[in-house]
């Protein structure tokens, strides 16, 4: 058994190199797929993270009452905190909204008028950020009933504005990539397909000295690996060069950089190699079964 | 069935045709339709006993290359039975088909050579694949380079050589795992005469060492010098067998 796998895996390294146009060829169109594949999949994830982070500007906001104390403010806030579907909770007292409107309008190059006032006419109010901008009832409902609430924004419009264009974004991607994995899956498969088409006289000779079926296959699946791997190899190593000018990029358009990079670089490079190992051991077990089937 | 009256009878006939010397080749009311409905073969009776030298001819389309490939088990017969060594083809299981292939060397008119491969690693090849060591192989694969003529070319590519040398080539593979028939399929068809006579010397030297040679060809001064047994096929039915015959019906 050990014999005949370490056998398989000599005659697939010389069958690659013997065959060194074709092989090399099938791995640059493997690193292609790949990089097109890892490429979408980063867009994608970055995609999701703009969406998240445009969804968690949703929040319902309370407004308190003028007469409203601190206390009765601080119990709200403690109220709505400890609920699941609370993410954060700012209190904005008073003097924190004047001082945001104050600095909004310089920011915008307004002549500040807020000075000429006698009284601050802001009231203060909690901002409560969402894990779901979807899941904002529960949260609605327990601060119109709190005490030294005025009253609570109705955010049901912006919601619903909201997670209509994220659905469709989102749709729109995972479509995409689902397209553009199959569309590697295709081009790989016939690659490699290729490669041993081109090898079909080997495979016939073989099958005339004498060669089991076992014999044939497996250093064509071994040799299939050796591309996908190579392939995803040399693919992760042009995204890592890449990765540097990528998340400055993404941080230019997106805002915010995908929530864990490190996760993201993880599954990046297990998509890349599980691809490449495995569309390599597939498209080479599809190809030489066809013909070793008579 | 087989006509030993004719013309040549009155030759020597090779000896292993006579007395009760086992078959190799046996078949039986062989007929083989492909699918789309040509008949390649209609009711082959063929017996051919260990050491014989049988050459198989007539006209392109006669039925020869499906005998052949019938023998090596790369088509099935749809009636009749087609034994080799006493195993029914028929009755083989895909895992036992490579291991009835081993006992048989094949070769070709266009050689069937790996042209990525030396020499040495043609001939090693039909080895490797019965799973045998490299330090089994090397003295064999030598060895037959040597029965051939070819130990000075068994570092060069297939390229490298003359068509005499890449059927020599071709032969040493057939015989390194020392089988008891060799099927050739007109293995001198894309040679000159001169080399053509070579390629029949070694094959007829490997047949006195006992070896049993089936040869489709078309090669009619070969095949009338030797006044070996011939079989002659058309439109798949076998119309003369006869012993010590020329490649043309005699009569």
């Amino acid at each position: 058994m050990i014999p005949f796998v370490l056998f398989s895996i000599r005659r697939a390294w010389q069958g690659f190199w013997r065959n060194g146009l074709m092989s090399i060829a099938a791995t640059a169109t493997m690193t292609f797929m790949l990089l097109l594949l890892g490429g979408f999949w980063i867009v994608q994830a970055g995609l999701s993270a703009g969406l998240q982070y445009v969804e968690q500007k949703v929040q319902v906001v309370a407004y308190m009452k003028e007469d409203a104390t601190q206390a009765q403010a601080d119990e709200a806030v403690a109220a709505v905190r400890q609920m699941p579907e609370v993410q954060d909770v700012v209190y904005v007292s008073k003097d924190e909204a004047l001082a945001r409107f104050r600095s909004n309008l310089a920011e915008r190059g307004q002549p500040d008028l807020t000075g000429s006032l006698d009284t601050n006419p802001l009231p203060a109010s909690i901002e409560v950020y969402l894990v779901d901008p979807t899941d904002f009832g529960a949260i609605v409902t327990q601060l119109e009933s709190s005490a030294g609430v005025d009253r609570v924004d109705d955010v049901q419009q912006l919601v619903d504005r909201v997670t209509t264009v994220t659905t469709v974004i989102r749709t729109v991607g995972i479509v995409a990539l689902v397209l553009v994995g199959l569309t590697v899956l295709f081009i790989i498969v016939n690659t490699i397909r290729l490669a041993v088409t081109s090898r079909a006289e080997e495979i016939e000779i073989m099958r005339l000295v004498g060669a089991s079926d076992a014999f044939i296959r497996w250093p064509f699946i071994f040799e299939g690996a050796l591309v996908g791997v190579l392939g995803a190899l040399v693919t992760l190593v042009i995204l890592g060069a890449a990765a540097a000018p990528l998340s400055s990029l993404m941080l230019g358009f997106f805002r915010v950089l995908p929530l864990e990079f490190g996760t993201l670089v993880r599954d990046v490079a297990v998509l890349v190699l599980v691809t490449g190992l495995g569309l390599g051991v597939v498209g080479s077990y599809v190809s030489v079964r066809s013909y070793l089937i008579r | 069935m087989t006509l030993l009256a004719g013309p040549g009878s009155d030759r020597q006939a090779p000896a292993a045709t006579f007395g009760a010397a086992r078959p190799v080749i046996f078949l039986r009311d062989v007929t083989k339709t492909y699918p789309g409905g040509k008949v390649a073969l209609r009711d082959v009776d063929l017996t051919i006993r260990e050491g014989e030298y049988v050459f198989i001819v007539g006209p392109s389309g006669a039925g020869k290359s499906t005998l052949l490939k019938l023998l090596i088990r790369d088509e099935v017969a749809t009636e009749g039975q087609v034994f080799i060594d006493g195993t029914d083809l028929a009755r083989l299981g895909r895992r036992e088909i490579p291991r009835v292939r081993r006992r048989i060397g094949t070769i070709f008119q266009d050689f069937k050579l790996l042209p990525t491969r030396t020499v040495w690693e043609n001939v090693a090849f039909a080895l490797e694949v019965t799973g045998a060591s490299r330090r089994t192989i090397a003295p064999l694969v030598d060895r037959v380079l040597a029965l051939v003529g070819l130990t000075a070319q068994a570092g060069q590519l297939p390229t490298q050589l003359s068509g005499g040398e890449q059927q020599r080539t071709a032969i040493a593979r057939a015989l390194v795992h020392d089988p008891r028939l060799i099927i050739a399929d007109e293995p001198t068809g894309n040679l000159d005469p001169l080399i053509s006579w070579e390629i029949i010397q070694l094959l007829l030297r490997i047949n006195e060492l006992g070896v049993t040679v089936l040869m489709a060809t078309h090669d009619a001064e070969v095949v009338t010098a030797l006044r070996r047994r011939v079989v002659a096929l058309e439109e798949g039915r076998v119309v003369r067998d006869e012993l010590g015959a020329a490649y043309h019906r005699e009569d």
